[in-house]
């Protein structure tokens, strides 16, 4: 904030001592757009039309039939949808995905948030540090959540059976109460190291006057983070926010690998039963499904997007 | 693996999500009348796609092509067993021209949609057991009498069993559900465990003891025939539902799970072959799929099979069957004439018989000749003489997460719940599909 009202300082005594003439010429050729930008946009456009809008309305459209993905169909109105709405698994897969989202966001934010103050402080071997722990942001989910289950089903296991700790001897992956807190674990270590970035360029942009300053006024360490790094940070924190909760909402592949959905139906999340359908014979209900779904998070969207506008930052 | 469980385990990144969405996409947008597929022959050469389900089968089928096209030297085939291809085959109006596929629910969808050709003047036909073609006839025919799929291998499971293990304990295969007790009890105070349990990988709890229980204490075929003829009308307490017909011989499921071993809940399929062959229980229950791994992990073992006993009455005793591969030509293919001499090929004598003779499988020809793999003796009885049953598990949709409630069930033990879960889950898929 405070580099772009500097820019505006210096760029307008600078528009000032232009000729006058130089300026018309200007103010022509800024109505008159580059077409070199449309080349930039119209074909992405297209493509973007061609292989995601257009299927997406495709999908509406056959969420309104009984299509199975092959063969005949007909137009049934808006049934799948009545029926998705009487449906408590589906129901279910809505409840888990949310409150996944929730914790998981909650979590990633204050880990993703320790870690960017301990790396952005003056610590030994720090780029070294750093690049540990970006790691698991290089590594595909699906490989991270296969090692993860792994340990989860038999190491963890025998180690907890070696020391007595009895709660932790059977894998937490079998327990219906607990699995979730399993690819809780996993997201947040794969998803930490994203949002550390974005928090380590947030803390970056603190200039270190305000801490001298701050230092001089006697503030105490906690006080500083919580009146000084915090506030101007606020940006950061409400953009990974936004994304991370956005991203979890559709959580798929770390689930995959970790329970499957399981055990019983305690870890489905929405993704996973718009997935079904493909295979499930089952199309045109999970495509009314996957509508909803996507309303849903327009409407989270929208919402967020407000916030965001409301603290001066975009995306 | 059968087909339905592979079906159920093809979930792939959402990547392929992506690509099912914009598959089906471009159909819509592509002229759907299209040019529609050109007979693909060059030079006076067919060229045959032949889909079979089966992917540790390959390198047969390469071996039968290469003799089928010794003898035609018209007709080439192109082996592809990635049966993930099939639905996108069809969406696009390419699908390849002979499929083989596991018979259950999902495939008997596509024959009532007719995407299989006639097959009953075929006069390979009339060599396959009427009995065993019954089991693919059941499911329902096109037109109300077309034989869409010829069966070509027959599959049969039961227990798994150690035949050193039983030996040193001095135990028979038992015949009765009480003596089948009494087998785990005394294994269980030898400290071997009775049944290696994999429950982590729910497929096998669902055509494990879920199937080998009902179908040992129901009229499957019965039941499932009752229950659809009540359409989108089934409530719980009808007769006709599963609360009304499974609650009986539910408990026998969770003595079953009583005999696994210790954190069966973390083990999977790929465990339970590792350590079944190196001797960590005397039973597993699993179906031939399973016996070439568990000879590929210990070449030593000795292994038998024999049908579960859940009442007991001997003469109750049934092994559970699926029709592992069925043959069909899909019914638009351009080239009918080469896919036909291609399918009689296969039903053979020879070719069906040496498969089944490699695959621990049963050959559908009404001219069998005897199985002589020990492995599989045992269900040899019960299949000659007909008693056997296609697993419940196949009946269903497969939009219904059957294997995650029957693990859902095991776990938490209550029987009620799942059941009313399993009734309302088929009366919702009846009212969708109804209309």
């Amino acid at each position: 904030m405070t580099t772009t009202s500097e820019m505006a300082q210096v760029s307008q005594p600078a528009a000032s001592t232009v000729p006058p003439k130089a300026t018309s010429r200007a103010i022509r050729s800024k109505n008159r757009i580059d077409p070199t930008y449309y080349w930039m946009v119209v074909p992405v456009l297209a493509l973007f039309a061609f292989f995601i809008t257009l299927p997406a309305l495709v999908g509406v459209f056959f969420s309104l039939t009984n299509y199975a993905g092959y063969g005949d169909w007909k137009f049934i109105g808006l049934s799948n949808y009545v029926n998705i709405f009487k449906d408590p698994a589906i129901l279910q897969s809505y409840i888990f995905t949310f409150v996944f989202a929730l914790t998981t966001t909650v979590v990633v934010n204050i880990v993703a948030l320790a870690i960017a103050l301990g790396l952005n402080a003056k610590i030994k071997w720090r780029t070294g540090i750093r690049t540990v722990f970006f790691i698991p942001m290089v590594l595909s989910a699906l490989v991270v959540s296969f090692v993860f289950n792994y340990l989860f089903s038999n190491t963890l296991p025998v180690l907890a059976d070696r020391f007595g700790v009895t709660p932790l001897a059977t894998s937490i992956l079998a327990n219906e109460n607990l699995a979730w807190l399993a690819i809780v674990l996993v997201t947040v270590w794969q998803a930490a190291p994203g949002a550390t970035i974005i928090y380590l360029a947030g803390l970056q942009s603190v200039p270190a006057e305000v801490y001298e300053a701050a230092d001089l006024d006697g503030a105490g360490s906690f006080r500083q983070f919580l009146s000084l790094t915090l506030p101007l940070i606020l940006g950061y924190l409400v953009i990974n926010v936004i994304l991370g909760f956005k991203g979890f909402l559709g959580t798929y592949e770390i689930i995959v690998g970790l329970t499957g959905g399981g055990p019983g139906m305690a870890t489905q999340s929405v993704a996973m039963r718009i997935f079904s359908g493909f295979t499930g014979g089952d199309y045109s209900y999970q495509m009314a499904n996957a509508v909803i779904y996507f309303l849903i998070t327009l409407l989270i969207s929208v919402i967020q997007l407000r916030l965001i506008q409301r603290r001066g930052v975009s995306l | 693996m059968n087909a339905t469980s592979l079906a159920r385990d093809t979930q792939f990144s959402r990547r392929a999500l992506l690509r099912a969405a914009g598959l089906a996409g471009a159909a819509a947008v592509l002229p759907l009348a299209g040019c529609g597929s050109v007979p693909s022959s060059q030079n006076g050469v067919t060229t045959l796609r032949f889909m079979q389900n089966k992917p540790e089968v390959v390198a047969y089928f390469n071996q039968v092509i290469k003799d089928f096209e010794a003898l035609n030297p018209d007709i080439r085939v192109i082996q592809d067993f990635n049966e993930g291809n099939f639905v996108p085959g069809l969406v696009r109006n390419d699908p390849p021209d002979v499929v083989t596929r596991g018979f259950a629910q999902a495939t008997a969808d596509f024959v009532r949609k007719g995407v299989f050709a006639d097959l009953s003047d075929l006069p390979a036909a009339a060599t396959i057991d009427p009995k065993i073609q019954d089991l693919v006839s059941s499911w329902g025919q096109y037109n109300g009498h077309e034989t869409s799929a010829l069966p070509f291998s027959l599959a049969a499971a039961g227990v798994i069993y150690r035949r050193d293990i039983f030996e040193a304990q001095g135990v028979s295969v038992p015949t009765t559900w009480d003596e089948f007790v009494a087998a785990c009890e005394k294994f269980k105070a030898a400290g071997i465990t009775p049944i290696y349990g994999t429950f982590k990988d729910n497929w096998t709890l669902g055509q494990g003891m879920f199937d080998y229980v009902a179908g040992g204490a129901l009229d499957i075929v019965d039941f499932f025939a009752r229950l659809t003829a009540q359409g989108a009308a089934i409530s719980a307490d009808a007769a006709e539902s599963f609360t009304s017909n499974f609650g009986p011989a539910l408990p026998k499921m969770l003595e079953l799970a009583s005999f696994s071993q210790k954190g069966a809940a973390s083990k999977n399929y790929a465990d339970g072959n590792a350590a079944f062959a190196k001797g960590q229980a005397a039973m597993y229950l699993q179906g031939p799929w399973a016996l070439s791994q568990l000879v590929a992990a210990n070449k030593n073992v000795r292994l038998g099979s024999f049908p579960l006993p859940v009442t007991n009455n001997p003469a109750d005793t049934k092994v559970r069957v699926n029709v592992d591969m069925a043959l069909s030509i899909t019914r638009n293919t351009p080239n009918m004439a080469a896919a036909r001499r291609f399918v009689s090929y296969l039903l053979d004598p020879s070719v069906v018989n040496a498969y089944s003779e490699k695959n621990a499988a049963f050959s559908p020809l009404k001219e069998a000749p005897a199985v002589e793999n020990p492995q599989i003796t045992g269900l040899a009885a019960s299949v000659r003489e007909g008693r056997y049953y296609q697993g419940a598990t196949t009946y269903f949709p497969p939009s219904v997460p059957l294997y995650n409630y029957v693990q859902a069930f095991v776990y938490g033990k209550n029987s009620q719940q799942f059941l009313s879960a399993l009734d309302d889950e088929w009366r919702r898929v009846a009212e969708r599909t109804a209309v």
